[in-house]
């Protein structure tokens, strides 16, 4: 019977590996089938063939998308889900499986243990990826490792890499592991030279160990090589550490101007106190949430068309706030003009309002926003890492205060609000329809409300009550950079945002924040109007 | 005339049973926010506790009465909670409480409870260094949730712990004795992220970085952890309460950082709390609580089973989709039957005996494994650690049994 059976495996493989398929396939699937006690022997194996379809394998049956299936005949076999399908991971053939077949699907897991071992397999096949990066982070991890064996390999594959970054990169991991296998005093100071020569940062652990191990044992040599490198390392990280600052205040100064914009348009140029302009902001959000539930029923999860909800989203967040706002400026902010106090308290009922109808409508607890797969991930700028979603949100901002400055400056429309607000009666009496022009304004403001809510939703929570973390940041912006002038509210945002962030490290994020509220009492004891103190119609009445 | 007079004996009867049982109650406050930032977490306790009384008015009650549940709403409020505190105990004289979350609440109704002599069950895990002759903590205290993480931890090979949480007590007070424990352990100073705050004297006052309740802005912070954990071996230690997670989390997974690199270990997170977070971003992390709801046990999945049965005739106001349960329901059940025990034992409902023999050990085989009442007012109970799946479950990666639970941690390591 064995030997039958061996055939017929071989028989497999050899199909298999017509069809472009390796014999790392039939391990893995009798890996993910074995107990634990056969682990070792089939990791071997798995290591030896060097496919990189593992990565990829291993990718899969991490986030839960591969599982086990028992055929008629009580065969077991491995199944992994691409989109919709179920793929056999031996063949590559895609199953047809009635529904009761996909309810008997069992969810096949690899343990934590496994997994940092298959960790190191796909690392070492990761080290000759096309992908240049994905070459140097298996190099740096293998590094970090300080095993002897892959020092080895890593010394091998440099000899095979051109480009200077890759180089660098592996440079980098064979000095961290020589950290602890140099074997030879000058190898050890020559590769904690060259780290501090790289900067890098994750040597610093490493090498601080060494130098203490050094002092210790009297070794002023090797103590003083430390201190230089450490010295190179630290010195690029406060530069490093600066312009990371410098990037995350301008991320959080975006935010903040979304999130005020509309506030600058609604209580800047109009004079309406709006303690509902939280709530707006909900609107978009939930408009979001709404749209992806929709494109999750109409398309399904997986689909290319499901991508799209987010982008769906935005405009019409923008109309139905806008739609909103139009309706409320119509049926009560208009009797609220130049009467503040009835206004504070008729908006805050409001934003209780809206608040009940959101816990009504869409329950008490936070819903979540998908995030579509074009704003996944995050690049690397000189150290500083940005997600695609601050990148996203930066350049959102642009382009509402972009839309908001042609609106205003380069339409007949900007120019009747322009003038409304400057001096209503004499505006009305030049025959501008004010309240027309009042009640789009409003509008306006409302929709770019939601629209900073529909960024918002990428990178916070939505719940009935996330305007009222937002409501207060507004004013604030809005009052620091002078009522009544947009470019202020710009600049204050900024200010705001990048003098947070440098606070932050020294002071924590609990007395960071505390000392920016009492910088902006004091600014504005020296500055009451602002920044940029306007002249418009609700300073003069 | 033989009909008239079965008919006036069945009435008899019926009018009997009827007087018998309104007299045949004992009531029992329910204190938690039904309202409020809280009510999102507090509302399921509640849940559970009507769900338990329902249980065990169905099999004859307690000493032969059947419980009547006294529900007040603490609305997350502090002040209002010893207010109510004080409604159930010198009005409705209730014969025990189960009730609070948050550390401050029970800090709020302690001085009541003490003054009238009244008994709370407090089921959620909190920082110890507090025991009240009036408080039963069915919770898990410090030893048997961040220590035994701590030490898995410290298994796996992870050499530099970065500390993280919300500012206020509990995240405070446990982020000192980690601080202690991991120095206890042989973890260098300067592997302890997060930064040091010493007072005058150059005693450390706290460790970790702390944000404000509901902070939104965690780039900063996880910028640093990114740098914390450039050198590998590194974990986090998180303490951070409610909505602030979910910034948290999207900011983790946004910067590339993967639970394979750098894994979160959350204290205030459960299987409840997974219903508002993004569960995608949390896959892989770790969580350690003394009950998940994926404990493979005929008790669990009894437990499990009845209470979903019972939300489908649940009474109004209380939610039916998409629940769970989560250590912190489990241990409010827990203190229902422990409490129910003393007084079946003790033969009466006076608060002195009750917790006389709560005090003297009482086990109950609970869903979560048995648990048994200490004469310090803890339990001692099993303890999981879980790592999330993409369902917002826990897959149980180790266990500890019977860890006897010890509130005053602070100055025992060296």
């Amino acid at each position: 019977m064995k030997p039958v059976r061996s055939y017929l495996l071989a028989l497999i493989a050899t199909c298999a590996s017509a069809f472009g398929q390796s014999e790392s396939r039939l391990l893995l699937e009798r890996l993910a089938l074995a107990e634990s006690d056969a682990y070792p022997a089939i990791l071997e194996d798995l290591s030896n063939t060097g496919d990189s379809y593992i990565s990829e394998f291993v990718d899969a049956w991490r986030v839960g998308e591969v599982y086990s299936h028992e055929t008629e005949s009580g065969d077991k076999l491995i199944l992994v889900q691409v989109s919709e399908k179920f793929i056999r991971l031996t063949s590559g053939e895609t199953m047809t499986l009635s529904e009761e077949e996909k309810e008997s699907l069992e969810k096949n897991r690899p343990s934590r243990s496994l997994r940092r071992e298959l960790k190191r397999i796909t690392d070492t096949i990761d080290l000759s990826s096309p992908d240049a990066d994905t070459r140097i982070a298996a190099a740096l991890k293998l590094g970090l490792s300080q095993n002897l064996e892959y020092l080895k390999a890593l010394e091998k594959r440099i000899l095979l890499e051109e480009s200077s970054r890759v180089v660098r990169g592996f440079e980098e991991a064979i000095a961290i592991s020589l950290l602890a296998n140099a074997g030879d005093a000058s190898v050890l100071r020559d590769s904690i030279q060259r780290l501090g020569e790289l900067k890098s940062l994750p040597s610093r652990d490493g090498i601080a160990s060494i130098l203490k191990g050094a002092e210790e044992s009297g070794d002023a040599e090797l103590a003083r090589v430390c201190l230089t490198a450490l010295g190179k390392i630290d010195g690029h990280q406060k530069v490093v550490e600066n312009l990371g600052n410098l990037v995350r205040g301008f991320s959080l100064g975006s935010v903040l101007l979304i999130v005020a914009f509309g506030l600058a348009i609604t209580f800047g140029l109009m004079g309406v106190i709006n303690m509902a302009h939280g709530e707006f902001i909900a609107i978009g959000a939930y408009t979001c949430y709404q749209m992806n539930v929709v494109f999750e029923r109409l398309f399904g999860a997986q689909s290319a068309a499901y991508q799209w909800f987010f982008w769906v989203s935005l405009p019409l967040c923008f109309l139905v706030a806008a739609a909103v706002g139009f309706a409320l400026e119509k049926g009560l902010f208009r009797y609220l003009y130049k009467r503040p106090l009835e206004s504070l308290l008729a908006t805050w009922g409001l934003s209780m309002i809206f608040q009940q109808c959101f816990r009504l409508v869409f329950g008490a607890a936070n819903v979540q926003v998908d995030t579509p797969q074009l704003l996944i991930g995050n690049f690397d700028l000189g150290g500083v890492s940005l997600s695609y979603t601050r990148v996203f949100i930066v350049a959102f901002a642009g382009i509402v205060i972009l839309m908001t400055w042609i609106l205003l400056s380069k339409t007949n429309l900007g120019l009747y609000i322009r003038a409304v607000m400057q001096n209503r009666q004499m505006a009305s009496s030049l025959g501008i329809p004010v309240s027309r022009v009042n009640s789009i304004t409003f509008a306006y403001g409302c929709g770019l409300a939601a629209l900073a809510g529909a960024a918002l939703s990428q990178i916070g929570n939505v719940g009935p009550s996330m305007g009222q973390a937002y409501i207060v940041d507004s004013f604030m912006v809005v009052v620091v950079g002078g009522v009544g002038n947009l470019l202020g509210a710009g600049i204050s945002a900024m200010g705001i945002g990048t003098v947070d962030q440098f606070l932050q490290p020294m002071l924590g994020p609990v007395m960071g924040k505390i000392l920016v509220f009492f910088a902006i009492i004091l600014f504005l004891q020296w500055k009451p109007g602002g920044l940029f103190p306007a002249r418009s119609r609700s300073m003069e009445d | 005339m033989n009909l008239f007079r079965k008919l006036t004996g069945a009435i008899a009867l019926l009018a009997s049973i009827a007087t018998l049982g309104a007299a045949e109650t004992v009531k029992v406050g329910v204190l938690h926010s039904l309202s409020g930032t809280m009510a999102i977490s507090e509302t399921s306790l509640r849940d559970i506790l009507l769900f338990t009384f329902d249980e065990i008015n169905a099999n004859g009650g307690v000493l032969g009465k059947k419980i009547e549940p006294v529900v007040v709403d603490g609305a997350s409020d502090w002040p209002t909670f010893a207010e109510k505190a004080e409604q159930l105990l010198a009005q409705d004289k209730v014969a025990a409480t189960f009730g609070c979350w948050t550390s401050v609440s029970r800090k709020f109704v302690l001085p009541v409870y003490e003054k009238y002599n009244g008994l709370l069950f407090y089921p959620v895990q909190y920082e110890g260094e507090e025991m009240s002759p009036n408080i039963f903590y069915t919770a898990e205290a410090v030893n048997q949730q961040a220590i035994p993480a701590v030490d898995y931890l410290l298994k796996e090979g992870y050499k530099k712990f970065y500390l993280i949480g919300t500012d206020y007590v509990y995240p405070q007070t446990t982020n000192l004795v980690l601080f202690e424990y991991l120095q206890s352990k042989g973890i260098p100073v300067e592997n302890i992220g997060g930064g040091l705050r010493k007072d005058a004297s150059g005693q450390v006052i706290s460790a970790g970085k702390y944000t404000p309740f509901s902070h939104s802005d965690y780039q900063q912070i996880v910028a640093e952890i990114k740098a914390f954990a450039a050198s590998g071996d590194a974990c986090v230690i998180n303490t951070v309460n409610g909505d602030s997670n979910v910034s948290l989390f999207k900011e983790i997974a946004a910067s590339g950082l993967t639970a394979d690199d750098c894994p979160i270990v959350s204290y205030s997170l459960s299987e409840d709390e997974f219903r508002s977070l993004p569960t995608k971003d949390l896959v892989g992390h770790l969580g350690c609580w003394t009950y998940f709801q994926s404990l493979d046990t005929p008790a669990n999945k009894k437990f499990v089973k009845n209470f979903m049965t019972w939300l489908k005739t649940a009474p109004a106001g209380v939610q039916r989709e998409g629940r769970v349960t989560c250590s912190p329901m489990v241990l409010s059940y827990n203190g229902v039957y422990l409490w129910k025990a003393a007084v079946e034992k003790a033969g009466t409902f006076d608060v002195d005996k009750v917790l006389a023999e709560l005090r003297k050990g009482i086990s109950f085989d609970g869903p979560g494994g048995t648990v048994t009442s200490q004469e310090n007012h803890h339990l001692t109970k099993n303890v999981y650690i879980g790592e999330t799946l993409e369902d917002g479950q826990f897959e149980i990666l180790e266990s500890f049994d019977n860890v006897y639970g010890e509130p005053f941690l602070k100055g025992t390591f060296k």
